[in-house]
């Protein structure tokens, strides 16, 4: 459509004749002056250049109820006027009217309206007039509709599985709920952006929209800088988050309703705030912060060359998909350390099943049995049952994680008097406070028993003894297993062999981080405590 | 013949002692057991012995830190191990045996028997010659040999770089542990072959070993028909 725009004029009153297109409007005043109880008239001058192609159409935005003339002809209506003793029904914020083919030809035109405001009289928006095809007034916001409900689609399913992945997973990472809120908020906003196509808001309810649409901006510039900081591991966190907070309900405070404006503000504030968290993640060597830097500027492009509507929406989902990816790389971390720790767990049962075999333990076991069985068969034969007790047990045991504590004491006491039988020393155990429903990693005492006989001279007439004790509390539970005898003077200072890395691994297997070992030198001879925490 | 056993596992010490007074008898002057590396160590410094018995690996301590100065001693070394793999290793050191766990009366036997006698039939692999000097221990590549000579109850070591070095072990120790390619020649003269050019009969029916460097050896005139044998 091809037309020249004149300024709209507005006259307090009610006369049929204003409608004319001849009527002379000069005295007309340029602002909108209505009272809430009085109807008043709305004018402006139209001039088709060309005779339009199909059928025009007129969009109009106003506040009020109004009736619209075209070249005094009425055209169609918006909500139902004031009239003495009868309320006015609110008209709607957006309206399209058809203008029929016979009164549409080129030339001058007049559009009036014979309009009232009786609710917010304060908000003297005026009247705008936008002249177009029919069917493109109609279809387009259909369209720009559609669009935005596919994307909003998208993240309504997201959210909902962020939402369910995060109740069923087992482990629950914060991470996960923020993103799923804001993908399920994000859905919100574009929903309540584009709901104004389709159904009809009356103009005293124009605001809650907006207010609302302001709000959500808000939360979402608050969480998507709150879930760079988790994922980059951020160390100024709280003090960001406050920063960031203080501006925006500053912005809402002192900007306050220009909606427009204050999105795009807050989505600065937003954006400000995400690029100081990835510039630091790139600094502290983060995966994955290069490619968001590079889509928030992607972001502020777009913001900047696309018109307000979209270009908004498109920069937050450009954002939000870059969350999307920043996940990813966080589930395959995740992915990898299961699988280490399924690796290591698969190398410590190795451990445990060499322990047994690794030729220092074999071969001089085979060795004195040899002796025995040449010297005194009889022993020998005790020496080969202990033998097979010990392989039945380390067999039984070598696929567990966790095994019953009277097992490992089991399993101890078959080792000494194997060991006695190459050592020819006197062992003695002795176990207190044992609680039998306790487990342990397999062979963790044992290990530490096998270190107290290796560094340990037994003491003349005595031989040596271990001591095994378990106390539980609230907080903790806590095995302590002293050798009693003389320590051996190592060569050199020993950095906790194989044996102490075998523990660790184990206790971390089973415990995480909750978890202590120590192994020192005491008077009476050597003390190991592990001690594991309950919370 | 004075044994020292180093040895942590008392009924495997115990064995050892009990084979080599069977096998040694009237010849055994004296036999001790020491169940840890430094208890061994010490003793060495302080008593003379023959012949050592060590286990490879004592209460977690690897022996293999101390081969080397042991190998430099005047004694010979067996090595009782069950690290098999290690063998090899043990035997470039200049081992007179390695003997794995768990073994029989007959196979320490016959690693006893390798003291006195020089049996051609037994792998020799080694690579070094362990040498004692100013308290630090020094590998000596056994291809950087010349020749040695024996120094009563040490030999000199000639090197083919022209220097000298001091070995507490005797020429007859030595030739046990060194291949077949090192030729005794005279009773004070050890030799790698290689290094041999041809042999001189000098005036008075005295032979002499011209060497590839214009060094001439004495050659004992009972080895004489041996060495001329091995040099063809």
């Amino acid at each position: 459509m091809v037309y020249e725009e004149y300024p709209v004029l507005y006259k307090n009153g009610d006369n049929i004749l204003w409608a004319g297109k001849h009527y002379n409007d000069s005295d007309w005043s340029a602002n909108q002056t209505s009272n809430a109880d009085s109807v008043f008239w709305v004018r402006t001058h139209i001039n088709i250049l060309k005779n339009p192609d199909a059928m025009p159409g007129i969009k109009v935005n106003a506040f009020g109820a109004f009736e619209v003339y075209w070249d005094s002809v009425r055209i169609g209506s918006n909500g139902r006027i004031f009239q003495k003793n009868i309320l006015e029904i609110p008209g709607t914020e957006a309206t399209v009217y058809n203008v029929p083919d016979s009164l549409s030809g080129a030339g001058m035109h007049i559009l009036s309206f014979r309009a009232s405001q009786s609710y917010l009289p304060k908000e003297k928006r005026g009247f705008y007039v936008e002249l177009d095809s029919y069917k493109s007034l109609l279809t387009l916001p259909l369209v720009i509709t559609s669009v935005m409900n596919i994307m909003s689609g998208a993240f309504l399913i997201a959210s909902l599985y962020y939402f369910f992945l995060y109740f069923n997973s087992s482990k629950r990472q914060q991470t996960i709920l923020i993103f799923a809120v804001i993908c399920l908020l994000f859905f919100t906003l574009l929903i309540l952006e584009y709901i104004k196509f389709y159904i009809e808001i009356p103009y005293t309810k124009f605001y809650f929209r907006l207010e609302a649409i302001g709000i959500l901006t808000i939360i979402i510039a608050i969480l998507v800088p709150l879930y760079f900081t988790i994922q980059f591991n951020f160390q100024w966190k709280k003090v960001l988050l406050v920063i960031l907070g203080i501006s925006l309900i500053g912005i809402y405070i002192f900007n306050y309703r220009h909606y427009d404006r204050n999105a795009q503000y807050y989505s600065m504030c937003m954006w400000i705030a995400s690029t100081v968290i990835v510039l630091n993640a790139i600094l502290q060597k983060e995966k994955g912060a290069l490619l968001v830097l590079s889509g928030l500027l992607c972001s502020i492009v777009v913001n900047k060359y696309v018109v307000y509507d979209f270009g908004l929406f498109i920069s937050f989902t450009i954002i939000v998909l870059c969350m999307l990816y920043l996940h990813t790389i966080r589930s395959r971390v995740i992915e990898d350390e299961y699988h280490s720790s399924l690796l290591l767990s698969s190398r410590l049962q190795l451990e445990l099943v060499k322990k047994n075999i690794q030729p220092h333990f074999l071969k001089n076991t085979l060795t004195s049995l040899i002796d025995w069985v040449e010297e005194s068969p009889k022993q020998g034969a005790e020496f080969i049952h202990a033998l097979a007790a010990e392989f039945d047990i380390m067999n039984t045991i070598s696929e567990e994680v966790q095994i019953p504590i009277r097992q490992e004491i089991e399993l101890c006491k078959v080792h000494l008097t194997v060991m006695q039988f190459r050592k020819e020393i006197q062992y003695h155990w002795e176990d207190k406070g044992i609680d039998d429903a306790e487990f342990i990693p397999p062979a963790l005492i044992h290990t530490i028993l096998e270190n107290g006989i290796t560094h340990s001279i037994p003491i003349a007439g005595h031989g040596i003894r271990f001591c095994l004790q378990f106390l539980k509390t609230n907080t903790y539970r806590q095995y302590t297993f002293e050798t009693i005898a003389e320590n051996r003077i190592p060569s050199r200072t020993r950095k906790g062999g194989t044996g102490f890395r075998y523990i660790q691994a184990r206790l971390t297997e089973s415990y995480g981080d909750k978890w202590e070992f120590t192994s020192e030198a005491t008077p009476n001879g050597w003390m190991s405590t592990v001690k594991i925490y309950t919370k | 013949m004075k044994v020292l056993i180093i040895e942590d596992e008392a009924r495997i010490a115990n064995r050892l002692e009990r084979i080599t007074r069977s096998y040694f008898e009237e010849n055994l002057s004296a036999i001790t057991i020491c169940d840890s590396l430094q208890k061994g160590l010490s003793y060495i410094e302080n008593n003379p012995i023959d012949l050592l018995l060590l286990d490879l690996n004592l209460n977690g301590e690897n022996g293999f830190d101390v081969l080397e100065s042991v190998v430099a001693g005047s004694f010979h070394t067996i090595i009782v191990s069950a690290y098999t793999e290690k063998a090899i290793t043990a035997f470039s050191y200049g081992v007179l045996d390695f003997v794995p766990k768990p073994f029989d009366q007959e196979r320490l036997e016959t690693a006893f028997k390798r003291i006195t006698t020089t049996t051609k039939s037994i792998e020799k692999n080694i690579n070094f010659l362990a040498v004692k000097k100013a308290g630090t221990v020094r590998l000596i590549d056994i291809s950087e040999l010349h020749y040695i000579k024996g120094a009563g109850i040490y030999s000199e070591l000639h090197l083919r770089n022209g220097r000298q070095e001091l070995h507490d072990k005797s020429l007859e120790k030595l030739q046990q542990l060194l291949p077949d390619t090192f030729e005794r020649i005279h009773k004070s003269y050890l030799i790698s072959l290689v290094q041999a050019e041809r042999i001189l009969i000098q005036p008075g029916g005295r032979y002499g070993l011209l060497l590839k460097n214009g060094e001439v050896l004495p050659v004992g005139r009972s080895r004489y028909k041996d060495l001329k044998e091995k040099m063809i």
